[in-house]
């Protein structure tokens, strides 16, 4: 990522009134996740697979404050289970921010899950999303997840993709 | 050891904390052994997330007690947890895991600690989490109740608890949204903050 996105990404988290963001490191994000750690009004949790990520941060819906799980799409498959439960189940909300790893342009193999099952898997959720693609897009796309998902909620997500994140 | 026992004797030492916990049967006995803790608690029932919840809750009010009554099965559900506790070290977060050795919302299947190897407790240490104990008697149970509530540091208690339900309890009728509604609302009265407030046109 330019460091003009991660700015972008930071400001839009900021803008929201973010303080916490749990993550589990990928590749397209790596320069994301240090400028996270660097920044003093944001409080960075490292979580060992995103459904515990996305459990964390619905605690801390709980807690009045904001948080923001941020992966690789891939994450989203292994946080199914506590989106479900706690969306569906409960109602409490969890805004992600991913990396659209396996798009068209991916050429790696083992990224081409990723690409076929992000949408699928949003939708199975009935989780709205937004593909951001150009830079000047990220910090309202992240504004708008959480202005939806504290009316609504529920979860909502932004997916970086193109070349953002290459 | 029985759980409802324990329970009555948490619940003794509780008052300001929050609570967030699971699963099956424990949700019942609970409602029934803390009256006073029911807007404080949060009853949810999923495998692998209470914990991981009542960790991000303690991220958020690190001023305030948040006591995670976890499950044998729902802790192996998500193992990782621990590690994050072991590296992130919340000072205000108090775990007991109920470990009935089974899975008792279903009937009763064993789960990995009914085998005589699998050391939650050791795993904890393991992980991170130095104040981690196995405990048999209500009597360990509640000095690590006192001990747990006041430190600063994860403190993790392992209740090796029997499986049967305690008889003649209250069933709670709220699901888990009605739940969080009065967990939030709790929160929002005795914080003086608002979590879920007005839309912008009524």
């Amino acid at each position: 990522m330019k460091q003009s996105a991660v700015d972008a990404v930071i400001r839009g988290l900021k803008r929201a009134g973010v303080s916490i963001v749990c993550y589990l490191p990928d590749s397209l994000f790596k320069e994301l996740y240090p400028a996270l750690d660097a920044d003093p009004d944001i409080r960075t949790i490292r979580v060992t697979n995103e459904g515990e990520g996305a459990a964390i941060c619905g605690g801390v819906f709980l807690s009045g404050k904001r948080a923001a799980l941020v992966m690789e799409n891939s994450g989203l498959r292994a946080s199914v289970e506590p989106l479900a439960r706690m969306g569906l189940g409960a109602g409490i909300p969890v805004v992600m921010l991913m990396s659209y790893r396996g798009e068209l342009g991916e050429n790696n193999w083992w990224a081409i899950p990723h690409g076929i099952t992000m949408e699928p898997v949003l939708d199975a959720l009935r989780i709205p999303y937004r593909v951001v693609r150009e830079e000047e897009a990220i910090e309202r796309a992240i504004v708008d997840a959480y202005a939806w998902s504290y009316a609504s909620y529920y979860h909502s997500a932004i997916a970086l993709g193109g070349e953002l994140v290459r | 050891m029985k759980r409802y026992d324990c329970m009555t004797a948490l619940g003794a030492r509780l008052k300001d904390e929050l609570v967030i916990l699971s699963l099956g049967g424990s949700v019942d006995e609970w409602y029934n052994a803390a009256p006073h803790m029911r807007a404080a608690s949060l009853f949810q029932q999923q495998l692998g997330c209470v914990t991981p919840q009542a960790f991000g809750l303690a991220a958020g009010l690190p001023h305030r007690r948040i006591v995670s009554l976890d499950t044998d099965g729902g802790l192996l559900f998500n193992l990782g947890i621990l590690a994050t506790l072991g590296n992130e070290q919340p000072r205000n977060l108090f775990i007991v895991v109920w470990d009935n050795e089974r899975y008792q919302s279903i009937g009763g299947p064993p789960t990995h600690t009914a085998f005589g190897r699998v050391d939650l407790a050791a795993i904890a240490r393991g992980a991170g989490v130095e104040q981690a104990y196995t405990v048999r008697t209500v009597e360990e149970f509640d000095a690590h109740c006192e001990a747990g509530l006041k430190a600063d540091v994860p403190y993790i208690v392992v209740a090796k608890v029997d499986g049967i339900l305690q008889p003649g309890i209250k069933r709670k009728h709220s699901d888990g949204r009605e739940d969080k509604y009065i967990f939030v609302r709790h929160v929002e009265a005795t914080e003086g903050i608002v979590i879920m407030g007005p839309s912008e046109h009524n």
